[in-house]
């Protein structure tokens, strides 16, 4: 399990996470100062949808339907008014989480592969090792929500209009790329961006 | 410093380490990545190491008959192949078949392609081939010539196919899709062996080994 975690956080740095990271990434810091939300909600969502899709329990998601996924979380994430920001943030992790799973074809290790070869005849232990996993390869996520924790309240509500935009504007970008088939090729060229 | 600070900067020391971690595993990847981009192609180095580390297969035991996984599907939507006169999964029937999927800047792939190599060596004069399905992921991996740069790279030897628009990859990958994905397809065209990821080499030559020695067997029922 160890094992499995670790290679998780080897996925990190794999161009093929990028597809789950971005989203991710983009719900916590657009999360409305409050990342930890918008993760709670992510995080749960994509182990869940890739655990019902890789375990053969869920066929694959339309392209629309992916791109009409983020979209709604794009526009979950910019709702503007302050009352239900903490249902917008959790909403909008949710679906982002979901949608970046449809998205997600990994690449895969020797520890993911024993268990992705077996997921289908799993029960639940599968999904519980699919978290695992899932702990490893999102930590980046969990790291960007500390440090939004860790800076001070004022500060953060002083930016969280502009984090707010940006997380937003973020999904919306890719859910406008996926709709029109640009998404790997936006994707491919951040990771060549990554490499320097 | 509160409790939720306290827990948050745990989470963040420790995600740190792994990140850390995992890029010191990754680095030799990414130069084998960064080669094949600029179009450049190295003395293989390291993938000699490693193969020269791998263990042959010294199993006393009877080897099971592989399972019968359905006929293997003809490869479609294909940009033309690498290092090799064929253009089908047809034209090496009659041989034993690793059909891989995979890119060239996928970690885990590069990964396997010294196993692969051994497994090669051992067989291929036995009636093995390799058919090395070259999937991008990203629109960089589609150039041909970075794929045969990123091929001497990596050592891989045996004939690549080009699967640049993903249309062999989903067809034998129906809803589950990974990279790297490695199939075992008989003389006769039947898929006996499934894998998903890296790992489990000594199946594989298993299968192969059997294959070879004892032949597709009969379809029975």
């Amino acid at each position: 399990m160890v094992a499995l975690l670790f290679e998780g956080f080897e996925a990190v740095w794999l161009p093929c996470s990028l597809v789950l990271l971005v989203p991710g990434l983009a719900a916590t810091i657009g999360g409305r100062a409050q990342p930890v939300l918008a993760l709670a909600g992510f995080a749960p969502s994509m182990v869940l949808a890739s655990w019902v899709r890789f375990s053969e329990r869920g066929g694959d998601w339309p392209t629309l339907v992916i791109a009409a996924v983020l979209a709604v979380a794009a526009i979950a994430l910019a709702l503007p008014a302050d009352r239900i920001r903490q249902v917008g943030s959790v909403g909008g992790g949710v679906l982002a989480g979901g949608a970046a799973a449809a998205l997600w074809e990994p690449c895969v290790g020797p520890e993911f592969g024993l268990l992705l070869n077996t997921l289908p005849d799993r029960g639940a232990d599968g999904l519980a090792l699919m978290a695992v996993y899932g702990l490893g390869l999102l930590a980046p996520l969990a790291a960007a929500a500390a440090v939004l924790k860790l800076v001070p309240e004022w500060m953060l509500h002083y930016g969280e209009a502009a984090m707010n935009v940006v997380g937003a504007a973020a999904l919306g970008v890719m859910a406008a790329t996926v709709a029109v088939g640009l998404h790997d090729e936006v994707i491919g060229q951040l990771f060549r961006w990554s490499l320097g | 410093m509160g409790r939720t600070q306290l827990i948050a900067a745990l989470v963040l020391i420790v995600a740190a380490a792994g990140l850390i971690a995992g890029r010191v595993a990754l680095n030799d990847d990414d130069a084998a990545t960064e080669a094949a981009l600029a179009g450049g192609a190295e003395t293989p180095g390291a993938e000699a190491d490693a193969e020269a580390e791998e263990t042959t297969t010294t199993t006393t035991e009877p080897i099971p008959e592989p399972e019968r996984l359905g006929p293997a599907e003809e490869f479609a939507g294909l940009d033309g192949w690498l290092q090799t006169d064929a253009d089908s999964l047809a034209d090496f029937d009659g041989q034993v078949r690793i059909v891989q999927f995979w890119t060239f800047a996928c970690h885990n792939c590069t990964a396997t392609i010294p196993h692969l190599q051994g497994i090669y060596e051992r067989h291929q004069a036995d009636g093995l081939e390799i058919i090395g399905v070259h999937t991008p992921e990203f629109d960089f991996e589609r150039d041909p010539d970075a794929v045969a740069a990123a091929a001497v790279d990596l050592g891989v030897t045996w004939p690549i196919a080009l699967d640049p628009n993903k249309v062999s990859f989903r067809q034998w990958q129906p809803g589950r899709r990974f990279w790297p994905r490695t199939f075992v397809v008989d003389q006769e065209g039947e898929v006996r062996y499934n894998h998903i990821g890296e790992g489990r080499y000594d199946e594989l030559e298993e299968t192969v080994a059997y294959l070879i020695e004892n032949g597709p067997g009969s379809t029975g029922a």
